[in-house]
């Protein structure tokens, strides 16, 4: 193909554009699901942004609630990815290289919730130049925020612009040139595992918080992550395979469910050491942990959802450890949703509010998101998926296309 | 003595100013811009030329630098523009000062725990002399109602509300300590926050973003957010003012005690030490070896709260 | 280059904790230069009349609140003397609004014990010496001696509106009824918010 770059460029966008918005009813209706979503919260923030965060739930003690424990958990769905990089890249499987660009997408959806998370936490995001360095003021290397903000950014980069520019490629049926890219997939291999340490380390590092301020948090974000967001990347493969002509590998689901349980395992060790450490001996800083598995003077609002929380991650992991359907998708979707909620409420709201209560002045409250709050964050979450759909179809499409090319 | 905490200081100071010149250029071409803009608005009389005015001032106030880095003339022009803001947006004339700190002074409280009987007199000047949020009971100061055999604030009663004192319980009241190595400071991802030479811990209220970092890492719960728009009844409003301490908050930024700067560093005590009626409240300069502050360190029995997180916090307590 | 981020990370951390080593303790100990605190020119204001205090404290001399001009009826000789005098509203001139309450128990003080019998103007201690009513310390701190100390010193009692500028101190009775010395009950100013509303 002789095209000019730019010339190909547009056209890819257009291409790709186009190839995002085409679709049978079912898959327009979950468009339009999703964009009433998002509809649904970009008015729910402006409600935000006028009144201020009042509109929340939350509270000078619980002062981070629904947004920070989305993106603390979201940031661990991102970080996932490189469980199919590296297998993929490192150890050379085949299988797994057919769906590292599905993953990536997963890895810039869950990325962008991050940062929509963060930007409609803040109070004040119209001073986020604030905190650019050269015109404003950066914080660094002291604020871990700041390490935080150059991390997720550069992760982000590195996972849209290497995914673009394979795609870019193979939509102009060319080869993509090797040292051109493999060098910043072994970096984003590396700068994964940093991202979500480092969102574990803003909690980690605060001495103010004893039940966050623990080594074992840092490793357990990481356990976590690597079986939450595989569950994520397996649930949309199976949507894939049922839904469209794109052909996956049973291979794949098999090696994939192979990572969950070993994760899901060792996320399940790391919950029995941490309560053995709180209520073995109990003391003044094992108190958040009383409030959140079994209330503290009488508030006890997240004991149901600790308790289902644990259930659902044990169900999950046992299901895909002992698989007796041999990976039959429907079975595999069932194991997956029960091991994500289990996760996303356990290392969401379940880590992110008992760090707050008590108070370090020893004062208790509940905390309950508004109406307005969760519209929020549906909304964004909505976005993501939103984002990960529009990233996903076209990259469908054009790697079919070069499939067919290839068997032609 | 202190010469070297105060080149640490400096040196702080100057690091930030780091590319200083192209950063300055750079707001000063905004600013120039806004100024001349709203300028030309007024002149050209679009709309009222009150509200055209208050818009050119928000939008110079908006793209200036940060306060530590700011020229003499340019803290004294965002005082004046936040006075002409207070009389546009709230019809009222504040006096407001961006004093300096006073050499060879490092302001320390003591606090006595026999002799405090919970009247929360200094909670309520505290709300007083700092306009504090009147909706959302805002209260820098904190008063807890303790039982004998434990000397921590997290085992009391903080909403206490009876006749007091209370025969066989003890009062203790916390606030920010003001700490030599807050953990506020060093989370702020945009050092929003920062301890002044004299030791005051202090919030640019224009350069917060409110992400609330420094209030998770608070162990003290020393800071407080504004969730909405404060509320002060106008006829309470304290029109004695400091850039950095009781001027008008806005919704979406921390706040805290300062120590009252405006009162201290014209030599007054602050609110609450002043309120008490019992004499509880200790405050001075920790470099005065004839200080008040220093008799109590050096003659009464007197602790930290939290003294093992090494925040190195300048609040003690002692009893008789 | 994510590596040496983590690695960095632990650097800084560890650097932070170094910095900032001199702890407030030190700095204090180490502060042994006495401060002008008159150089803090606003702090000199104040409209309450003084006197000179009959003893030192460690910064040398310092103020205390005057108490004669606070008492109404001084000067007590107009009534306390050798001439017959005509009293109308009686119970109010024989101090009945006096509540005398200061000692525990069966341990009262009497009038005379602070008051002198030979001459109202004044008080007395145990060894028959005047002392004066806006000097009360002096009285006062032969049984609180402790108190006094520390009142000296400025752990005890408060100063009058300025930490800077001259020391002006209140004396014993602006805050303790020298009748009835110990504080009332009475309900806090105000309360604190339950903070899950």
């Amino acid at each position: 193909m002789t095209t000019t770059p730019k010339k190909g460029f547009i056209a890819f966008i257009m291409d790709c554009t186009r190839w995002s918005f085409t679709g049978g009813i079912a898959y327009m209706i979950y468009l339009l699901v999703l964009l009433a979503l998002i509809v649904s919260g970009i008015y729910a923030y402006s409600q935000q942004f006028q009144h201020g965060l009042i509109i929340t739930g939350m509270s000078d003690i619980v002062s981070w609630g629904l947004y920070i424990s989305n993106f603390t958990f979201f940031v661990g769905v991102a970080a996932a990815a490189v469980m199919l990089i590296l297998p993929a890249y490192i150890l050379k499987d085949k299988d797994l290289h057919q769906v590292v660009i599905i993953g990536e997408g997963v890895a810039v959806g869950a990325l962008v919730m991050c940062l929509l998370f963060i930007t409609v936490d803040m109070g004040g995001p119209l001073k986020v130049w604030h905190m650019i360095p050269g015109i404003g003021q950066f914080n660094w290397p002291s604020s871990i925020l700041t390490w935080d903000m150059l991390v997720l950014n550069g992760y982000l980069a590195l996972n849209s612009l290497v995914p673009l520019y394979i795609l870019y490629c193979n939509y102009h049926g060319r080869k993509p040139v090797g040292w051109k890219y493999k060098p910043f997939v072994f970096l984003s291999i590396f700068w994964a595992v940093s991202i979500h340490m480092t969102t574990a380390f803003l909690y980690q590092g605060l001495p103010a918080r004893p039940f966050w301020n623990n080594p074992l948090l840092g490793p357990r974000f990481l356990a976590s992550a690597f079986a939450a967001g595989p569950a994520v990347i397996m649930m949309v493969l199976i949507v894939i395979k049922e839904n469209t002509d794109y052909a996956i590998d049973s291979n794949i689901f098999q090696k994939l469910k192979r990572i969950i349980v070993a994760s899901a395992i060792i996320n399940l060790v790391m919950l029995f050491s941490e309560v053995f450490k709180e209520f073995y001996t109990f003391t003044h800083h094992s108190l958040s942990a009383q409030y959140l598995f079994f209330g503290l003077e009488g508030h006890d609002s997240l004991v149901p959802w600790i308790w289902t929380a644990i259930s659902l991650n044990i169900l999950g992991t046992l299901l895909f450890a002992f698989d007796p359907t041999k990976g039959k998708p429907r079975y595999l979707m069932v194991a997956a949703i029960s091991l994500f909620t289990g996760i996303w409420i356990e290392k969401g709201f379940g880590l992110i509010i008992p760090g707050f209560v008590p108070s370090p002045l020893g004062e208790v409250v509940d905390y309950t998101p508004s109406i307005l709050e969760i519209q929020v964050t549906v909304g964004i979450l909505a976005a993501g998926a939103f984002v990960v759909t529009m990233l996903i179809k076209p990259a469908l499409a054009i790697e079919m296309r070069l499939r067919e090319k290839a068997s032609m | 003595m202190d010469s070297r905490t105060n080149n640490e200081d400096q040196i702080e100071t100057e690091g930030m100013a780091d590319n200083k010149s192209s950063r300055r250029q750079f707001l000063k071409k905004m600013s120039i811009a806004a100024a001349a803009g709203s300028a030309s608005l007024v002149v050209g009389g679009c709309g009222g030329s009150l509200k055209t005015e208050e818009m050119g001032l928000k939008w110079e106030e908006y793209f200036k630098e940060h306060y530590r880095l700011m020229t003499q003339e340019e803290k004294d022009a965002t005082v004046k523009r936040l006075e002409r803001l207070a009389k546009l947006e709230r019809g009222i004339d504040v006096q407001m000062s961006n004093q300096e700190p006073h050499e060879q002074v490092l302001y320390g409280y003591a606090f006595n725990i026999s002799r405090c009987k919970g009247y929360m007199d200094c909670v309520e000047a505290c709300v007083k002399e700092n306009n504090l949020d009147r909706r959302a009971k805002t209260q820098y100061v904190r008063i807890f109602e303790m039982d004998p055999g434990k000397l921590d604030p997290t085992a009391g009663d903080g909403q206490f509300f009876h006749e007091v004192p209370v025969d066989n319980k003890f009062y203790m009241g916390v606030q920010c300590f003001h700490c030599e190595n807050a953990p506020c400071i060093k989370a702020c991802p945009t050092k929003a926050t920062w301890r002044e030479p004299d030791g005051i811990v202090v919030v640019d209220y224009d350069w917060c973003i409110g992400c609330r970092y420094c209030l998770a890492a608070c162990p003290y719960w020393g800071r407080r957010f504004n969730w909405g728009d404060p509320e002060v009844p106008k006829e309470e409003i304290n029109l004695n003012q400091h850039y950095l301490g009781n001027r008008m908050r806005m919704k979406g930024v921390m706040e805290k005690c300062t120590f009252c700067v405006q009162r201290t560093r014209k030599g007054k005590l602050p609110a609450c030490a002043d309120a008490c009626p019992t004499g509880s409240r200790v405050f001075g300069n920790l470099l005065d070896p004839n200080s008040e502050i220093r008799f109590v360190l050096k003659n009464k029995k007197v602790f930290r709260f939290k003294e093992d997180l090494g925040t190195e916090p300048k609040f003690w307590y002692f009893m008789d | 280059m994510a590596l040496a981020a983590v690695v960095l990370v632990d650097q800084s951390a560890v650097a932070s904790g170094a910095a900032g080593a001199e702890s407030v303790t030190d700095r204090i100990n180490h502060a042994t230069e006495p401060y002008d605190s008159m150089r803090v020119s606003t702090a000199y204001e104040l409209s309450v009349k003084t006197v000179q205090s009959k003893e030192q404290y460690q910064g040398g001399d310092f103020k205390v609140l005057a108490r004669k001009d606070q008492i109404s009826r001084f000067r007590c000789s107009v009534c306390h003397n050798d001439k017959p005098v005509l009293i109308q509203n009686g119970a109010l001139f024989t101090h009945g609004d006096v509540k005398l309450n200061h000692g525990l128990g069966n341990n009262q003080l009497t009038c005379n014990e602070c008051h002198s019998m030979g001459n109202r103007d004044f008080l007395v201690d145990k060894e028959g010496q005047k002392i004066d009513f806006d000097h009360s310390y002096q009285l006062c701190g032969k049984c609180h001696f402790r108190q006094k100390r520390d009142w000296l010193g400025g752990a005890h009692g408060k100063r009058e509106a300025y930490w800077a500028g001259e020391r002006v101190v209140r004396n014993c009775t602006s805050c303790h009824n020298p009748h009835s010395p110990a504080f009332a009950t009475k309900m806090p100013a105000t309360y604190s918010l339950p903070l899950d509303e």
